[in-house]
């Protein structure tokens, strides 16, 4: 793992024009991002797009990047948020087309997973806390000002996703 | 927790990786074409007013350097006046001095001690305000009606051409009143500016209120939607040319909702370097944002390249009708920038502006109309 002095290296670098510097943010951030949007879409093609558009995004911005923050949690609020806006969009795409309540748990391709099959119990919005509280190790407050929600709120949807996930598991 | 979440098997998981980073090094490799250039213009741009002394001195290998990078860029120098406006139509500018005019030729006219001012929907005539007045002018400063109220600010016109509307706010709160200055009357108790008309014939509001963004209809004065900001109020609102997207601009966070209020699009820039501008390029859906970042300051399309980067602060920036030329307000420079966003790059730089419109600060480019 790129340690922080070594991440800001290579945010400049990159800055700078490095493709190898890039090559190693990705590197290190493309599993993360990927895995977090694939735990809130509970879909691999969406993820794939998701983490693969934060880092376009990430490369639009680079040159207005503050090189002394870490790169990312950036990179990661970038993610869920877009992956939280597909699985809203798609709830309610679903509930106009047919009552279709996404694809089934038995699915081809679908990890047998107990985490898994409790996870997709929950509301794209719990996935995402749940996701950025024990995947991505952001505090309450990081996940309340990323998701642009009262810390109250985020709270309350951990302790809940939680408790269903227990039930579930 | 933890455990579980990351021994989740993903399918196709490698796969997608390596995808993902063929396309991500390509966009890399095209943007580093674009950079590139841009990095030439902010030497030289940072160059920029200190460049007549630099060459009284400079030796003949410096003054080929020099000469190389203004090559590269195309910059003419800095002109030491506004002397003409590099696309139609005509600015509508605000110094210390009052609210200004200056035509395609460069020619000025000092409308008067107003502080803030806007078109009317064609350009025809223009509402300025002061402390206790909102008056309604030709752009050759003759009055066609005055209204006294407290602490006017923020007045912007909309409208057809059989019916205007301006809204403005005022000690009471935010207010309208039509065109010709008649039934003025009291909108909203609660708002405060900015404002921003939704364009087309029915008279749609966006204006900032307690850490939210509300949209009111001003004919019946029915809430549409209204949605909660996340930190601090609005620096800026603009609806997009269709009224399709609205953009609502603070220091750290920009958004971009639809016209139901759904939230389409978001930018947060790393903290500590706050957005200072944003506005829409013209019959398009895509914002430009001016972001200072450290000591520099950039202005780029939120989806595309950088368009201009110099040493400072930008304060405003604001498109050609026709969309081809964003100037950029660059206080630390003392400067506007004209940056041609089509075609080949140029720059027209304009130096001493505050001199010119007798002003302590630089002048603020209220609007760029037809």
């Amino acid at each position: 793992m790129l340690a922080g002095r070594d991440e800001r290296a290579r945010v400049r670098g990159a800055q700078r024009g490095s493709a190898s510097d890039l090559e190693a943010l990705f590197r290190m951030h493309w599993p993360r991002a990927f895995r977090a949007a694939y735990l809130v879409t509970h879909d691999a093609a969406a993820a794939e797009d998701i983490a693969q558009e934060a880092f376009l995004a990430a490369i639009r911005a680079l040159d207005r990047f503050d090189s002394r923050r870490p790169f990312g949690p950036w990179l990661h609020r970038i993610a869920v948020n877009r992956a939280i806006d597909w699985a809203r969009v798609r709830k309610l795409r679903a509930e106009v087309e047919l009552g279709h309540a996404g694809s089934s748990l038995d699915a081809p391709g679908v990890p047998n997973d107990d985490a898994f099959r409790a996870l997709r119990r929950l509301s794209p919005e719990k996935r995402a806390v749940i996701v950025m509280r024990y995947l991505l190790d952001m505090t309450p407050g990081e996940i309340s000002k990323a998701l642009l929600l009262p810390r109250g709120t985020v709270n309350s949807r951990l302790r809940r996703g939680l408790d269903a996930m227990r039930e579930e598991l | 927790m933890k455990r579980d979440l990351e021994r989740i098997a993903i399918p196709g998981e490698h796969e997608a990786r390596e995808r993902a980073w063929r396309v991500v090094e390509a966009a890399f490799v095209e943007r580093e074409g674009v950079e590139r250039r841009s990095r030439r213009w902010r030497i030289a741009l940072s160059i920029g007013g200190a460049t007549a002394a630099v060459l009284a001195v400079m030796s003949s290998p410096g003054r080929a350097v020099l000469d190389d990078i203004r090559a590269v860029v195309g910059v003419e120098r800095a002109e030491p006046a506004l002397f003409s406006l590099p696309a139609k139509g005509r600015l509508l500018v605000a110094s210390d001095a009052g609210i200004w005019v200056v035509q395609h030729d460069g020619s000025k006219r000092l409308l008067g001690r107003y502080r803030e001012g806007s078109w009317s929907p064609f350009g025809r005539f223009v509402v300025v305000s002061r402390e206790n007045e909102l008056a309604a002018l030709e752009p050759d400063g003759n009055i066609r009606w005055t209204l006294s109220r407290r602490n006017v600010s923020s007045p912007r016109w909309t409208g057809t051409a059989a019916d205007t509307r301006i809204a403005y706010v005022d000690r009471t709160g935010i207010r309208v009143v039509a065109g010709d200055g008649t039934g003025d009357r009291l909108l909203v108790r609660a708002g405060s500016g900015p404002l921003a008309w939704r364009p087309g014939p029915r008279f749609v509001l966006a204006y900032s209120a307690l850490g939210s963004v509300r949209v009111v209809d001003a004919t019946s004065g029915r809430m549409l939607w209204s949605a909660r900001l996340p930190q601090g109020s609005a620096t800026g609102i603009e609806w997009s040319a269709d009224g399709r997207r609205l953009l609502v601009l603070s220091p750290h966070h920009l958004r971009l909702y639809d016209d139901r209020g759904r939230l389409v699009g978001r930018e947060d820039p790393s903290e500590g370097w706050p957005d200072v501008a944003a506005t829409f390029r013209p019959d398009t859906r895509e914002p430009t944002v001016a972001r200072l970042h450290g000591s520099q300051s950039s202005a780029y399309l939120l989806s595309g390249p950088t368009l201009f980067s110099g040493t400072g602060a930008f304060d405003r920036l604001a498109w050609s009708p026709d969309g081809r030329w964003l100037v950029v307000g660059w206080p630390t420079a003392d400067q506007w920038v004209f940056v041609r966003a089509t075609g080949a790059r140029r720059i027209q730089a304009v130096s001493n502006v505050s001199e010119q419109f007798r002003s302590r600060s630089l002048p603020r480019i209220e609007g760029w109309s037809r």
